[in-house]
């Protein structure tokens, strides 16, 4: 899909736009049809004062013959005539008999939306304040009797003026109208897309952990205020909720690590003791050695319950994961070399993103270990990291080992879900317990990315994916 | 030295402190956080090891308010939480170290050593010397016998770690904190394997070790023969 512009992703300004075009289109369309209509009316209204007087002086010709019409038009012309009223009686070579022009016009333009009869158009040259300005007129011809031609108009000037400024006075009155509209518009989306980004604002402000903060709502009860009275009831829920996840969680983990600490003091004490005999000191060592594995797994299940819990981070900080995977990278790397496989990093420079340097940090930590524990001798292991389309990090931990079959892929980031692939290092691996992917995953989750495993033929890439880090 | 431990698991507490008594301290036992509270404000001590949880007033709390009273005796938070946060929390709150239980005892003993002696050596020093080892910590240069040791930058700051602790044990778990900021224990002994290229750097040719490993506790560096 296209990307629209900034201004344009908002649906409150696209509507406002809509509603204006619209508005706008609706009113210039009534505007003009009743200027249309108007001006329609006005030349009607001439014509028929022309149709009447052409009618009434043609009478007096059939009547009383040509001295009485000639008679009639002088009267007319010199005083009492209509204002504006054009009169002109010609012989059959156009020659002026009577009336108040001087000639038949020169120039004429045909009518097309008059009355039936023979019509037209010209202009007459008036002085006014010693310029000559041209004067439109609009007229009907009549043949008489004998050739002779009698034209009856008017001067439309005033008309057209008239009609002139009343499509002026439209054009104004839809371009005050938009502009109306407009205002209108972006002050509504405005005021809207404030009080969406102050919803967005609140919810992202309790996405990062601070539950106990609740959107503003303003009494008016309208839509936004009703639907952000319905986020803080289920906000009300979800805080109840985390408050009884975090207390069971605690006391949970407390309740767990109370009585293995005193298990291990026991064994502790008595293993401090000198005169223990050879048998019983090594079955306690056994036994310590256990407790210390079922300790190791109780931490990483509580970590991961932690993190599914979504309990927010306390300690969120900026994270230069460049430097930590550098880090993670000098640190691994004697215990590969010792194994005889060979660790590489290859970052881009100043990766940030937020969260905890300690959760992911241990991600990784548990990674590199998953990779140590599967890839073969001689292999080799690395660790990407970068950014893409300038917008996600990218890290992944890649391993020539076995890899992981595609129908496997998703019940392996399962706790407890170790697959039948026999690791290959060497000691302390039977301590692994399945859990270091599925702590992985948790972590990201947490850090709102995502872990995808893919094949690195033959190997496993797991990739993680984050947002970057934005102030 | 006087330690005062504030833990309302009684048996825990009893091993603690049998233990330290064994490792040569005098112990005080408070078993809630108020009357932990009021011994610590009466009596002087030097090291306080305080539960996270405890009844009528929490750890955590207990600590603002000896901050509060301009108290600085070093204290120890021992914590069955162990979160990431838990950590952060408690190291805010004025604590000056934080251990998760269930932990080692020897752990704990060399943790313990670890904040009776920084209290003593405070004085900022550039230079750091054992028998003929010498760090320039300007530079960031080592010398051994007047030689010069090629160092990465995490050697060096290991090796500056174990200086500053001469004679203390410090365990694995220390050295990852101090020197990685790390606060998690890895599966692999990954320590083992730098601190036996440290050692191969520094005490390699020369007839005295000062990299010593301490058996099921960490490692200590000393000039002392035997």
């Amino acid at each position: 899909m296209m990307r629209l512009p900034l201004a344009l992703r908002s649906s409150a300004t696209r509507l406002a736009i809509l509603y204006v075009l619209a508005f706008a289109i609706a009113a210039g369309l009534l505007l003009w049809s009743v200027f249309l209509i108007t001006q329609r009316l006005l030349v009607r209204e001439f014509d028929l004062v022309i149709q009447t007087d052409l009618r009434g002086l043609k009478e007096h010709y059939d009547g009383e013959g040509l001295g009485a019409l000639t008679a009639a038009l002088n009267r007319r012309s010199d005083s009492w005539g209509r204002t504006g009223a054009v009169y002109l009686l010609v012989d059959p070579q156009f020659k002026r008999i009577a009336g108040n022009l001087s000639g038949w016009p020169p120039v004429q333009r045909p009518v097309d939306d008059a009355a039936p009869g023979e019509w037209l158009e010209f202009d007459i040259v008036a002085r006014e304040r010693n310029e000559n300005v041209d004067h439109p007129v609009r007229a009907e011809i009549v043949q008489l009797d004998g050739g002779r031609r009698l034209m009856v108009g008017t001067d439309i000037t005033e008309s057209r003026n008239f009609v002139q400024q009343f499509r002026n006075a439209i054009l104004w009155a839809i371009a005050l109208t938009v502009l109306l509209c407009m205002i209108i518009g972006v002050w509504y989306s405005r005021g809207l897309n404030r009080r969406v980004r102050a919803v967005a604002l609140a919810c992202e402000k309790i996405i990062s952990g601070d539950l106990s903060r609740r959107l503003d709502h303003d009494g008016s009860n309208d839509e936004l205020d009703q639907l952000s009275s319905i986020v803080n009831l289920m906000l009300d829920r979800i805080e109840q909720q985390t408050v009884v996840l975090r207390t069971t969680f605690d006391s949970t983990a407390h309740d767990l690590r109370a009585p293995l600490h005193r298990v291990r003091m026991r064994i502790e004490e008595t293993l401090r003791q000198p005169n223990l005999r050879t048998d019983s000191r090594s079955v306690l060592n056994d036994t310590l050695a256990d407790v210390e594995r079922v300790q190791r797994t109780l931490v990483t299940l509580l970590q991961i319950a932690q993190a599914e819990a979504g309990a927010p981070l306390a300690a969120r900080e900026r994270v230069d994961l460049t430097q930590l995977v550098d880090e993670m990278r000098d640190l691994y790397a004697p215990e590969a070399k010792r194994r005889g496989l060979t660790l590489e990093a290859r970052s881009e420079p100043n990766v940030t993103v937020r969260g905890s340097r300690q959760l992911l940090a241990q991600s990784i930590a548990n990674l590199l270990e998953n990779a140590l524990n599967y890839a073969p001798g001689q292999g080799s292991i690395e660790v990407r990291l970068s950014v893409e389309n300038g917008q996600r990090v990218v890290l992944e931990v890649a391993d020539d080992g076995p890899g992981i079959p595609e129908s496997d892929r998703a019940t392996v980031l399962q706790p407890f879900r170790r697959l039948e692939r026999a690791p290959v290092g060497g000691a302390g691996l039977e301590q692994s317990s399945g859990l270091g992917l599925s702590l992985v995953a948790a972590v990201v989750r947490l850090h709102r990315g995502r872990l995808v495993l893919t094949d690195n033929s033959p190997g496993l890439i797991v990739r993680c994916e984050f947002e970057t880090f934005r102030n | 030295m006087h330690v005062l431990l504030i833990e309302d698991d009684i048996e825990a507490a009893r091993y603690l402190s049998k233990g330290l008594k064994e490792a040569g301290y005098s112990v005080d036992h408070a078993a809630d956080g108020r009357d932990g509270l009021y011994r610590a404000t009466e009596g002087k001590f030097d090291l306080i090891i305080a539960d996270r949880m405890l009844p009528h007033l929490d750890g955590l709390a207990i600590i603002a308010q000896l901050r509060e009273r301009d108290d600085h005796t070093p204290v120890l938070i021992l914590s069955a939480l162990g979160t990431v946060d838990d950590r952060v929390r408690g190291l805010q709150a004025g604590g000056d170290d934080y251990l998760t239980k269930p932990f080692a005892f020897v752990e704990l003993i060399a943790r313990v050593e670890a904040l009776l002696r920084r209290r003593s050596n405070n004085e900022v020093t550039t230079r750091l010397r054992v028998a003929d080892l010498e760090i320039d910590l300007l530079a960031r240069t080592a010398h051994r016998g007047g030689k010069l040791i090629e160092l990465t930058v995490k050697e060096f700051q290991l090796l500056e770690f174990l200086m500053r602790r001469r004679g203390q044990v410090v365990t694995r778990t220390m050295l990852l904190e101090g020197v990685w900021d790390l606060h998690f224990d890895p599966q692999t002994n990954l320590i083992d394997v730098h601190v036996s290229r440290l050692r191969q750097a520094v005490d390699k040719g020369f007839d005295l070790a000062l990299i010593r490993t301490v058996r099921g506790a960490g490692y200590t560096l000393r000039d002392d023969v035997g």
